[in-house]
């Protein structure tokens, strides 16, 4: 076993131990926080009820629909933003309020405009997500070198083999950058949204355990968001490399 | 084409059509209010003190989160990057945690440091330290070796390496990690306020947002994202300030 994995496998099971350890001893208050086998069979309960499944399934459509909404918007805008200059400088206060302005102090008005639930969680995971897609495709697209555009136009290249054939694959790798930052805001924007605009999904379920002092079902939907946040960032991280890879 | 004027002219432009749209009620005005009355309601609830007064708290818990977490990041950051079995021990929990929704730690929060300030200030140090430790790391695992070297060859201690060498050399790093926490941190800070809260603008955000009432949520939000401007403005200048400790050290 290679030391980095030797030493990060016995730190995590160290931090489990030391935990369990401290609450069995009765260092912990049970109704503050609860032990790791607590949480264990929390999660399994959760699971055989099927309220888990559930409200992974509420907020994993959330995330996948709020993320794809926003690649598709992302990409196209900043592509748009990074050809023309024009696009770029009228857009551009909008693009850095959205970036720097708290969204989620809007939720009150998504959910007058969307309504309650899904919708809304979708239009705020959509709206922090979108914002990292577009500055990053902007940045890609302008840093594809001008001297391919100007070699595919003298063969006659169209503007669409223009963007399809050369801006977005030699954009790719800022692109993907850009992506995998969305991820992490498009998750926040799932928990943000289902915490505050929603009664489905595992950030709603979260406060409603929270309420009853329900500290072990409390870590369940937070084990999961972080496993869906480390898988996710991982996926996206491996996608960068092998790319990387082929363009050498 | 120059910048700030296509820019003016389409914020201007923006602005103009939300007056028209709003003000005459084409969409219904209590969903988007218009300009003119979230300018209007800005100078009403500063002239009552009420967004000063909510201010002053969330201001307050906003420092007493945000520097401990900019001092316990960096010193952190330094000591797990010069120590390299230390970082491979630590790594996967950091990482897990780094890369999670904290977000999703404000009910726990609560539970555990009650529904006070003390409650919001272990959120904003959380949001804060794990963009400025994770950076600082990075920042000083590459500056460590060589600069190091240098300094050392000519006599200097253990200290000294540290101050003149490792910190003013990774500054850059440093400097966009605590730009990073400082979003992170005004996020989680308003969503712990609106979350449960005795007083702040997010719990202001969360009285209106039962009344539905457009003009101050959008007041809110503009006070909030000029906070955060200054926040960027104030580490800009900063950084600015301290960069003669490193161009001393480039020379």
């Amino acid at each position: 076993m290679p030391e980095p994995l030797l030493l990060g496998t016995a730190g995590l099971a160290a931090f489990v131990a030391l935990w369990q350890v401290a609450a069995d001893r009765g260092l912990i208050n049970p109704t503050i926080l609860a032990s790791p086998s607590l949480i264990a069979a929390a999660f399994a309960n959760q699971w055989s009820s099927g309220q888990l499944p559930a409200d992974l399934g509420v907020s994993l459509g959330e995330f996948a629909l709020g993320f794809a909404i926003s690649v598709v918007v992302g990409v196209a805008v900043g592509v748009a933003m990074g050809l023309s200059r024009t696009i770029e400088y009228a857009l551009d206060p909008f693009i850095w309020f959205l970036y720097s302005a708290p969204l989620i102090a809007i939720y009150p008005l998504i959910v007058v405009w969307m309504g309650f639930g899904f919708a809304t969680v979708v239009t705020v995971a959509f709206l922090l997500t979108v914002v990292s897609i577009i500055v990053n495709t902007t940045a890609g697209v302008q840093s594809v070198d001008p001297t391919l555009i100007r070699a595919v136009r003298a063969f006659g290249g169209t503007t669409r083999d223009v963007v399809f054939k050369v801006i977005l694959p030699a954009s790719i790798p800022l692109i993907l950058a850009g992506l995998r930052i969305g991820l992490g805001r498009a998750l926040i924007g799932v928990v943000l949204g289902e915490m505050f605009g929603a009664n489905a999904g595992l950030g709603f379920r979260m406060t409603v355990y929270a309420a009853h002092l329900r500290t072990a079902d409390v870590f369940v939907p937070l084990v999961v968001f972080i496993a869906i946040g480390v898988a996710s960032t991982q996926l996206v991280g491996l996608a960068e490399r092998r790319l990387q890879a082929w363009k050498v | 084409m120059n910048r700030p004027l296509v820019g003016s002219i389409s914020v201007v432009l923006f602005l103009a059509v939300w007056q028209v749209v709003g003000s005459t009620n084409l969409v219904r005005s209590d969903l988007i209010s218009y300009p003119s009355e979230v300018a209007a309601t800005l100078a009403k609830m500063a002239a009552s003190g009420e967004l000063g007064s909510n201010a002053v708290v969330s201001l307050k818990e906003f420092v007493a989160g945000f520097v401990p977490a900019v001092a316990a990041g960096i010193a952190a950051g330094v000591v797990l990057a010069l120590v390299r079995r230390l970082r491979l021990f630590f790594d996967p929990l950091l990482i897990a945690i780094y890369q999670a929704p904290i977000i999703a730690f404000v009910p726990i929060l609560v539970v555990w440091f009650g529904v006070g300030t003390q409650s919001k200030i272990v959120m904003v140090f959380l949001s804060a330290f794990f963009p400025v430790m994770i950076n600082t790391m990075t920042g000083v695992a590459q500056v460590a070796e060589p600069w190091t070297r240098a300094v050392r060859a000519f006599g200097a201690d253990a200290f000294e390496v540290v101050t003149k060498a490792i910190l003013p050399g990774s500054l850059p790093a440093i400097m966009a990690g605590i730009r990073l926490g400082v979003g992170r941190a005004i996020v989680i800070l308003i969503a712990g306020e609106m979350y449960v809260s005795i007083m702040g603008i997010g719990r202001l955000v969360q009285v209106y947002s039962s009344a539905a009432r457009a003009a101050e949520i959008i007041v809110l939000v503009v006070v909030i994202s000029a906070f955060g401007f200054a926040c960027v403005s104030l580490l800009r200048w900063f950084e600015h300030r301290l960069g003669p400790w490193r161009s001393e050290l480039e020379q």
